[in-house]
Parts: C-alpha cells; sequence; structure tokens
C-alpha cells in the first residue's frame, strides 16, 4: 500500500501547511477552474509558474509528485493520444482513415499534457499537506452555506472524517484476510477472470462483514459517549484565517487575472 | 452507603432467543469497585449496557443516582457513567488522540475555551498528552484504551464501567490500565464496575458478583468467592493464583489455615511463616 | 523428508528503499526442531509475527534463506507454487475468526482442502475430523458460522486450518479475548495435536504461564533478533533479564520474586505453583508432603 498517495499526509511546517484547509480546499478548487481557461503557452506559461511556487512553499519533495502521477500514466497517454490523432486543423503531417496529426493537434496534445500535470500536482501538495482529519474539517466549513437547505452538512464531515480514521484499520485487516485465506490454499491474482472473481468472495465477505462489526460497536460507543445527532455539537478544532491564506489568496486572483488577460480570445 | 445503581427486577431478551434475565435484580454500592465475572455468554455485557440504556428493558426499573433509565433521562443518564469497551479500536472516533477525547465534549456542547483546558487536563491524567497528535492507527491497544479513559474523565461522570476492558491487551498493558483506573477511581471518588472473565482483575474489587446464564448466583466480598477453587472452575472461571498457591502449600503440609489471601496478605503470611521455623 | 525448520541469517525490511524503511528481521538464524512445540515470545513489536509469517512464505526474506521441507525461500523466491508448502504449515492468526466467509460451518472448513485439490468427499471427511478435534458438535455442521458464540467461531477457524492436515502449526496468540475455559481448552488442544499427532506447534503468546505449561522450546525476540533460545527454565532463571526484554515472568516466578523482595530467601526461581510451593515448605524445613 506505499503507493497509495491519497491520504498520505507528510507532517511538516512549511507556508503551505500552515495554510487554512478551507482556503486550501478552495483554492485547489480555483486552480482547476483556472486552468480551464487557459488555452495557450502564455496562459499554461503563468500556471506552471505558480505551481513551481506552491511546490516549493510546500516543502514536498519532486519524487512524491512523479510518485503520484504513476497509477494516472495510462489515462494520460490514452487522453493525450486520443487528443493528438482526432483533433483537426492547422497544418497535417500525417493522416490515416479518421486519424491525423497535426501541428494544431501536437500543440492541443501538449496542453492536456500540462493539464494532467497541474491538476495532479495541485491535488498532491493539498492531500500531502493536509491531514485527512483537516479536510473533512475543510469541507465542513466550505459546504457551511449548504446549511440553509438543511443539506446535513455536519453529518457529512463526521461521516468522512470517521471514514478516514477507519481507513488504515481496514486496510491492515485486509492485510491480515489475505494472508489468511493464502495460508487456506487461495492463489490471489492469478488464473482465469472466474477463478479470480471466486478468489475475492473469501476476501471480501469477512472484510464486509468486520467493517459492518466495527460500525455497530462505533455507533454503541458513539451513543454511550453522548451522541445524539451531528448537527448540533460544539467544535474542538478551529482553523483560523492567517495572513497566509490572504496572501496566498491575492497571489493566486492575480495568476488567474493574467491567465484571462493573455488566453487567446 | 447509598446505592448508586438499582436494578429492579428486571427481564430481557434480544429478539427472538429465550429469556436472558428473569426478574433479575441488583444494587450496586456507591464509591465500591465492583465485578461483575461469569464465563463469555453469562450475560455480563448485556447488562452493563441495560445500565446505559443502550439497550431497552423488557420489564423491570434500573436506577442510576435516583434517574430511571428511560426515553426522558437517557442523556442524563449517560453523562453519569463512561463505558470503556472490549475492542480499543471500536472506541475510537476522532481522527487523533485529542479530538478523540474531545468527542464527548463535542456532543454536549461544552465551549470551545473549555474544551481545550480539559483535553489538556484528562491527557495528562491518563499520561497520553506527549501523543495527542498521533492516529489511532500508531497508537498500541493499551494506548487506545487510556485513551478512552481520558475521554470519560474529560466528562467526570461518577460510574466507570469496563466492559471487558482489557480482555484484548497483553498482561502488561491489562495491568497498566487497570492501575489507571484505581488511581482515577481514588482521585475522583468513582464508582466502578468491571466486566470481566479475569480473576486477576476481579481481585482489585470491593464487591464481587458471579453471574452465570444470566442469573446472579453469588454476591460477596472477593475473599470469600476466590477461595472457592473448584467452584469457580465449574464455572468456567480460573481461580486467583493466590488461591492456588494456597491449595499447593496444603499438599506440602503447609495450612495458612485460610482459602484466600491477596498477595500483600499472603506474602506477610509466607514470610512470619518461615522466619518461625 | 527434513521437516526441520531452519532460518539461515534471514533479513526482513518492510518498506524497504524508502524513508519509512524498518529492519522487523535482523540478520536471523533459527532452527525450529520438528516435532517441538516452541513457543515465541518478546514484547509488541519485537518482530514474532514477521518471523512467522515467513514460514509459510506469506513473507519472503529481504536477504538470507529459509529451509523447510526440502523448500528454500529465497528474496528470489516468486509466488508460484507455494501451495505444497502452506499445506505442511497451517497458519492460525490472531482473531482467526475473522476470515470464516462461507454460508455453513462445514463449507468454511472445507474450504482449505479443497483449495489443495481434496474432493468434496475428502474435504468434508477431513472437515468432520477437524470439528471433533476442536470440540465443535456436529449438528453445528449446517449453521452459518456467524451465528455461533465467539469461542465456536474460532474453533470453527482454527478447524478451517486442521482439516488441511498440516505438520507444522503457527498459532499467533490463539486465545486471545477468550474466557479462562475457552483458554483453557484451544491449549490444551495444541497439547494434544503435538503429543498424538506430531505435529511441530509454534505458539506466538504473551502468556507466559503458558509457555511454561505447554512448550518445549522459547525463542526470544527483541528488535527483530533472537536474543535467546532454549528451554523455558533456561529462559526464566535470569528473572531481571526477562524484565529488561519488557517481558513478564510466569505467575509463580512473579510471586517468588515478590517474596524475595519482602525478604524471603529462596533458593531458585520456582516456574511452577507446585515448584513454588515445594520451595517454601523446604526453606521453612517444614514436613515433607502429605501423601
Amino acid at each position: 500500500m506505499s503507493n497509495f498517495i491519497f491520504g498520505r499526509y507528510l507532517p511538516g511546517n512549511s507556508w503551505i501547511h500552515q495554510m487554512s484547509p478551507q482556503s486550501k480546499l478552495l483554492l485547489s478548487f480555483y486552480f482547476v477552474i483556472v486552468i480551464f481557461f487557459a488555452n495557450n503557452i502564455w496562459a499554461y506559461g503563468a500556471l506552471s509558474v505558480l505551481i513551481l511556487f506552491v511546490v516549493i512553499f510546500s516543502g514536498v519533495s519532486i519524487g512524491y509528485f512523479l510518485k503520484g502521477i504513476r497509477p494516472l500514466i495510462w489515462l494520460i497517454i490514452f487522453t493525450v493520444l486520443l487528443q493528438i490523432l482526432f483533433s483537426s486543423g492547422g497544418h497535417v503531417f500525417w493522416h490515416f482513415g479518421p486519424f491525423s496529426i497535426s501541428d494544431t493537434s501536437l500543440i492541443n496534445g501538449g496542453y492536456i499534457f500540462i493539464r494532467f500535470l497541474l491538476i495532479i500536482m495541485i491535488s498532491t501538495v493539498l492531500t500531502l499537506t493536509t491531514t485527512p482529519l483537516a479536510i473533512a474539517d475543510g469541507v465542513q466549513t466550505v459546504l457551511k452555506p449548504l446549511k440553509k437547505i438543511r443539506f446535513p452538512v455536519d453529518t457529512l464531515a463526521l461521516m468522512l472524517s470517521i471514514a478516514l480514521r477507519f481507513v488504515p484499520t481496514l486496510m491492515d485487516e485486509m492485510e491480515t484476510i489475505l494472508n489468511a485465506q493464502r495460508s487456506r490454499g487461495v492463489d490471489f491474482g492469478s488464473g482465469s477472470l472466474k477463478h479470480r472473481i471466486q478468489a475475492a468472495v473469501p476476501l471480501l465477505v469477512p472484510l464486509f462483514t468486520g467493517a459492518i462489526n466495527h460500525a455497530e460497536n462505533l455507533s454503541t460507543a458513539m451513543e454511550a459517549r453522548g451522541f445524539t445527532d451531528s448537527e448540533h455539537r460544539s467544535k474542538y478544532r478551529v482553523y483560523k484565517w492567517k495572513g497566509k491564506d490572504t496572501i496566498s489568496w491575492i497571489v493566486f486572483l492575480l495568476v488567474g487575472v493574467v491567465v484571462l488577460f493573455v488566453r487567446k480570445n | 452507603m447509598k446505592d448508586i445503581i438499582q436494578i429492579k427486577d428486571i427481564s430481557f431478551n434480544y429478539s427472538g432467543q429465550p429469556l436472558l434475565f428473569d426478574h433479575l435484580s441488583l444494587n450496586i454500592h456507591e464509591g465500591e469497585w465492583t465485578a461483575l465475572i461469569g464465563q463469555n455468554g453469562s450475560g455480563k455485557s448485556t447488562l452493563a449496557r441495560l445500565i446505559d440504556g443502550l439497550i431497552v428493558l423488557k420489564s423491570g426499573q434500573i436506577v442510576v443516582d435516583d434517574l430511571t433509565v428511560n426515553d426522558q433521562n437517557i442523556f442524563d443518564v449517560r453523562s453519569k457513567i463512561g463505558m470503556v469497551f472490549q475492542n480499543p479500536e471500536d472506541q475510537f472516533v476522532g481522527a487523533t488522540v485529542e479530538d478523540d477525547v474531545a468527542f464527548g465534549l463535542e456532543n454536549r456542547r461544552v465551549p470551545r475555551d473549555r474544551m481545550h483546558e480539559i483535553v489538556e487536563k484528562s491527557l495528562k491524567d491518563v499520561g497520553m498528552w506527549e501523543f495527542r497528535d498521533r492516529i489511532p492507527a500508531n497508537l498500541s491497544g493499551g494506548q487506545k484504551q487510556r485513551v478512552a479513559i481520558a475521554g470519560i474523565v474529560a466528562l467526570s461522570p461518577k460510574i466507570i464501567i469496563l466492559d471487558e476492558a482489557t480482555s484484548m491487551l497483553d498482561p502488561r498493558g491489562r495491568q497498566d490500565i487497570l492501575n489507571l483506573v484505581a488511581r482515577i477511581k481514588a482521585a475522583n471518588n468513582l464508582t466502578v464496575i468491571s466486566i470481566t472473565h479475569d480473576i486477576d482483575e476481579a481481585a482489585h474489587a470491593d464487591q464481587v458478583v458471579v453471574v452465570n446464564k444470566g442469573e446472579i448466583i453469588e454476591e460477596n466480598k472477593p475473599e470469600n468467592i476466590f477461595g472457592e477453587t473448584a467452584k469457580l472452575q465449574s464455572l468456567g472461571l480460573s481461580a486467583p493464583f493466590t488461591a492456588q498457591l494456597i491449595a499447593a502449600l496444603k499438599q506440602h503440609g503447609i495450612d495458612p489455615n485460610s482459602q484466600y489471601m491477596n498477595d500483600e496478605r499472603l506474602i506477610a503470611w509466607i514470610k512470619k511463616f518461615v522466619s518461625q521455623k | 523428508m527434513d521437516k526441520e525448520i531452519r532460518f539461515s541469517k534471514v533479513t526482513h525490511t518492510y518498506q524497504a528503499k524508502t524513508p519509512f524503511a524498518q529492519n522487523a528481521l535482523d540478520n536471523v538464524s533459527l532452527t525450529i526442531p520438528a516435532g517441538s512445540f516452541t513457543a515465541i515470545i518478546g514484547h509488541t513489536g519485537s518482530g514474532k509475527s514477521t518471523l512467522v509469517q515467513h514460514i509459510n512464505a506469506l513473507l519472503k526474506p529481504t536477504s538470507g534463506s529459509i529451509d523447510i521441507f526440502g523448500r528454500t525461500i529465497t528474496p528470489n523466491t516468486t509466488n508460484k507454487n507455494l501451495k505444497e508448502l502452506r499445506q505442511h504449515v497451517g497458519m492460525v492468526f490472531q482473531f482467526p475468526e475473522k476470515q470464516l466467509f462461507e454460508e455453513s460451518v462445514i463449507k468454511d472448513i472445507m474450504f482449505g482442502p479443497k483449495n489443495y485439490g481434496a474432493s468434496e468427499t475428502e474435504a468434508k471427511s477431513a472437515a468432520v475430523e477437524a470439528m471433533r478435534l476442536v470440540g465443535l458438535d456436529e449438528s453445528l455442521e449446517d449453521h452459518s458460522p456467524f451465528d455461533l458464540s465467539g469461542g465456536q467461531m474460532r474453533r470453527v477457524a482454527i478447524a478451517g486450518v486442521l482439516a488441511m492436515k498440516p505438520e507444522v502449526l503457527i498459532l499467533d496468540e490463539p486465545t486471545a479475548g477468550l474466557d479462562p475455559r475457552g483458554h483453557k481448552e484451544i491449549m490444551d488442544l495444541a497439547e494434544y495435536l503435538h503429543d498424538q499427532n506430531d505435529m511441530t506447534i509454534i505458539l506466538v503468546t504473551h502468556q507466559m504461564d503458558d509457555v511454561i505449561d505447554y512448550a518445549s522450546d522459547v525463542v526470544v525476540m527483541d528488535q527483530g533478533e533472537i536474543v535467546k533460545h532454549g528451554r523455558p527454565e533456561e529462559i526464566f532463571a535470569a528473572p531481571k533479564w526477562v524484565y529488561k526484554m519488557h517481558l513478564d515472568l510466569p505467575s509463580s516466578a512473579e510471586f517468588a520474586m515478590k517474596l524475595m523482595d519482602a525478604g524471603v530467601k529462596l533458593t531458585k526461581t520456582p516456574l511452577t505453583i507446585d515448584d513454588l510451593a515445594a520451595e517454601i515448605a523446604k526453606i521453612a524445613g517444614g514436613e515433607g508432603p502429605k501423601e
């Protein structure tokens, strides 16, 4: 599971680490939107410079970003190829049936690639510098306005935080069950598709049974600890808005303006 | 002495199953440590859940510190009782140690500033303050139980119920938790109910209640129960170490004239016996 | 076939080549004799579970090798063809009831034998035999394992391992959470399998009284190394060293230490209650044992 990047918080005290989670969440979201406005080299250049600074200010080594890209590499290659082979216009270098490669399609392919890279980098920074708990809290703060329409924001946030808290527990359990069934002669990950699906049953049934047991016990424990409903509780953690948040917002907004200004209309 | 918990003539069964308790009554004295012992499936954990109103009686009444356990009082009853459950993993709600201790306080809408003070004090009480940032995956079972106890201390209840709280710990972790509870009990003048099949845990108690198949078959001081080695074994329990030693000493022609003594008393007796010879 | 289990200079590193790398086993050499009842003790995180998971190749060494049943497990051993080895080495994990999944007790117990190629009839008879061994009534055959009590579920899980007729049985804290009766029944089963069925038993435990009562050999682990390997009486002869390893003494030895602290001079560290009583009788110059 060591390649599993999501939820892998890297403890630290960088500029980005210190920002409030709701800022980070919203800025990541904002950044992704701005990416879709970018449509020429200058706009992408501005965003790349910004992300470079974000990475530097997060104190996270570049190796982690490469790790984050690895599981998505086929998706990226597939999408980029699609873009290159199917987009039309410009000077055509090569064509075959419905496929063609032109200078425009190459440029578009390149842009798609940069988009992927930027999105992966911003989301990696977010998860590596923010604890799962803080992300859950951030979601809660960001969604707060929805409370007006009776959307159960606090329940959602509590569920998210408990789910994240149980990820390592269930991972451990999965590992043990895998090993126990291996010891009983199961070959996971070999043989025909039918065989593989059959092999999943002795893994999934105990895993779900275990999860249900956890849930039952946990709900009893929560009740015993005075839990009634999640919408009327006081809050232990608050994330104060800091100067670093304000400065980051100014920088991000400025870059957004630059992108709108330099993009091809 | 006041009976802080009064169980009056209760009956209970799980749906589709025969009666587990049939007109059972029991009183728990305030400020005492009561051990409920019996083998797995004897009904002792069910009793704890009934006291805390986590499951509902079929008939009879349970009164906790002058409050009848019912729908209206349930929140107040639960604020008088802190429960530590068997599986350390399944009562850790918070994402980190301090968030978990805060969970019960948040439920009771304690203001934030107060909450921070209380969390700090409670974690210091159980010796887990340095671990406040840890996530549960990085704690041992014993440490998680300590956090659970901090979560209880934070709410300053009158009663602590240990529902087989040490059965999943190694012997060292078990002793650790029992010592901690004994210390907290003394410091805050609490009533403790420990539900256990570990006879050495029951040796901490002032009063021992033996439960078998939903019936209370004995209620007495430890020294009057623990000497009955054969009876305990027939109930699927074991005799405390000192009772076993006394039985063995008798085999060697040494008779302390007692069926059971705790560690200190037996050591003192042996010392005296050896030096007289 | 050579039934000894031999670890030669085995090192196991978790998350090798990352900043989180950690040596869980450090240059371990160990021979577990065939037919022994070996207890593996050590405080939490000392490497006990990592050690035993190498015996049926659930883990492979980062360096070094393990010889067992004519096979040699090295860092290059592939996951293919390990089935035969795993059939010989039965593994009961902590809280094994968590691995149950079939709709009936008998089907769950038959699962292992069938994976190893037994026919329906063979698997069924192996399962029935295993149920008898662990003391499960045959009327439970068609019950769902999830309807049973915790102690019964544990026995179903152990029967599921025994039905494969292993020659080595690894038990990782098999009695955790059981009451004294359940505890004794499981430990007596292990003893029976050792004495009557000539199984090699490897027991990972924190219960020092069980080590004294059941084991013939003891392996003490600390920080991924084997720090002592010997008979129980050799291991517990030095109580201070045992404490230094963050381990407990057997109850009798523990009580003897308290007696000595109180000024009673014993001539040796007794390991069983009877030893302790005899020792007290001896220093008191009391009468001999009453018949």
